[in-house]
């Protein structure tokens, strides 16, 4: 399970929480969410920016 | 190379002087007790009470050892001397750079008598946005002068949190510095149909405290407002005294070219202090949004390490209010043609603006993959750049 980080504003995409709001449930990895999807906090979208794979601390 | 500022601008800057393989010693400065985080959720998520300050962190705390940038939080640049090359932090010896950046933001327009009151606030930091969160409990009379980003931000945040709240603002519509009417009215029928009480044409005249801690705003016209706490964002200015007093141009910002260059050479600027081109219109102003500040710092470094950028930025900004999500870009005051399609009355709608022919603006309620494609068309007709680097 790995989180991805919007760098527009640093909202964080956790895979093992998914985004229930939105329908994507736990456990969905990147590559499964929809190209069409976007930030939830930004509204940037995922195509568009680039999303980094964050470490655990 | 030390920045001072460790905003979004400035901590951006530290990082991308590290990451374009710079060696030397970074030092980045900062006035906050806390390491650099996410101001946007401050009047969003975290004054709803659905974040937790941990989240607002930007980067993991051992990102600045593992870069070898020293970040000095809590700590006031008292001046710069710019004969000497050096920053004065007053208790510290004086701390020599080769290249300056200046990032010190902007903080919020006080209203003129009541910045003592109890019960008073602005909203710019953490700190400010925990004092208030404290205050906004359920039943609680928020008035909030001010109806634009931040102060509708505060109001929707306040609802939802059961307070009752009244927001009182001199234009005649809401967001009228970035929106025509037409375009932020569905937001204005959104804030009262949820309950807040909206007044336009309010000109303030006083706001003081009974000795019961009621506060009062009274209007020109005698109108008055109780509340128990009182929000003012009305605006913000430039926190570029320290600029001013090292000798550097300022006007309204410090002044600066499209590399981010101020008038005193060594020193650069970048974020919401500075005054800069305007891209579309020409002359300078300030931008006070996030995702330039965030460029701006990207382009400042590369500029501070003798790689020439320009910036030439497309405004943009975005809000997040009763659950529905605003995202404006480019000129919509400088349109002379405006389009709507969608549906207004149920906020799923776009506008586009134009200006003899050119799509200059956009604002998507909703719609943030159309907003994508729309943001990129306008930066295709944004007019280039000379590549001639800085004159």
């Amino acid at each position: 399970m790995k989180s991805w980080q919007c760098l527009v504003c640093g909202w964080i995409y956790d895979e093992e929480h998914g985004w229930p709001e939105e329908g994507i449930a736990a456990g969905t990895r990147w590559q499964d969410i929809p190209d069409d999807w976007s930030c939830p906090d930004c509204g940037a979208a995922k195509a568009d920016f680039e999303m980094i794979e964050i470490t655990r601390a | 190379m030390v920045v001072i500022g460790n905003g979004i601008a400035g901590s951006t800057a530290a990082l991308t002087l590290r990451a374009e393989g710079y060696r030397g010693s970074i030092v980045l400065i900062g006035q906050e007790p806390d390491a650099p985080y996410r101001r946007p959720p401050l009047s969003k998520g975290f004054l709803r009470g659905e974040m937790a300050a941990q989240s607002l962190r930007l980067y993991t705390s051992d990102t600045w050892t593992r870069l070898d940038i020293k970040l000095l939080t809590s700590t006031t640049v008292a001046a710069i001397d710019t004969r000497r090359r050096t920053v004065d932090l007053g208790t510290r010896a004086p701390l020599p750079y080769d290249r300056l950046l200046l990032a010190t933001g902007a903080y919020p327009r006080p209203w003129p008598s009541a910045h003592r009151l109890a019960g008073v606030h602005t909203l710019r930091t953490l700190g400010q946005a925990r004092a208030l969160s404290r205050q906004l409990t359920p039943g609680a009379r928020l008035l909030v002068i001010g109806a634009g980003m931040i102060g509708l931000e505060v109001a929707a945040c306040a609802r939802v949190r059961d307070c009752q709240v009244t927001v009182i603002e001199a234009a005649p519509h809401p967001l009228a510095h970035l929106l025509p009417a037409e375009v932020s009215a569905p937001l204005t029928a959104l804030h009262r149909a949820r309950g807040v009480g909206l007044h336009t044409f309010v000109h303030l005249q006083d706001l003081s405290a009974g000795d019961n801690g009621v506060l009062t705003a009274t209007d020109r016209s005698g109108r008055s407002w109780e509340a128990d706490v009182v929000v003012v964002a009305t605006g913000t200015r430039a926190n570029a005294e320290l600029a001013g007093e090292a000798g550097l141009a300022v006007d309204d910002g410090i002044v600066v070219d499209r590399y981010c260059a101020t008038s005193e050479p060594g020193i650069f600027a970048a974020g919401d202090v500075t005054s800069q081109p305007d891209a579309l219109l020409g002359g300078h102003r300030r931008i006070e949004q996030w995702a330039n500040a965030q460029e701006h710092g990207v382009v400042a470094a590369l500029n501070m390490l003798g790689k020439p950028m320009a910036h030439v930025p497309l405004p943009w900004c975005w809000t997040d209010q009763f659950g529905t999500k605003v995202q404006i870009c480019g000129w919509p005051l400088a349109a002379d043609r405006t389009r709507l399609s969608g549906d207004v009355d149920a906020r799923d709608f776009t506008a586009t603006f134009h200006r003899e022919g050119l799509l200059i603006g956009a604002v998507c309620f909703n719609r943030p993959a159309q907003f994508r494609d729309l943001r990129h068309q306008i930066t295709l007709t944004l007019p280039a750049v000379d590549g001639d680097g800085p004159g």
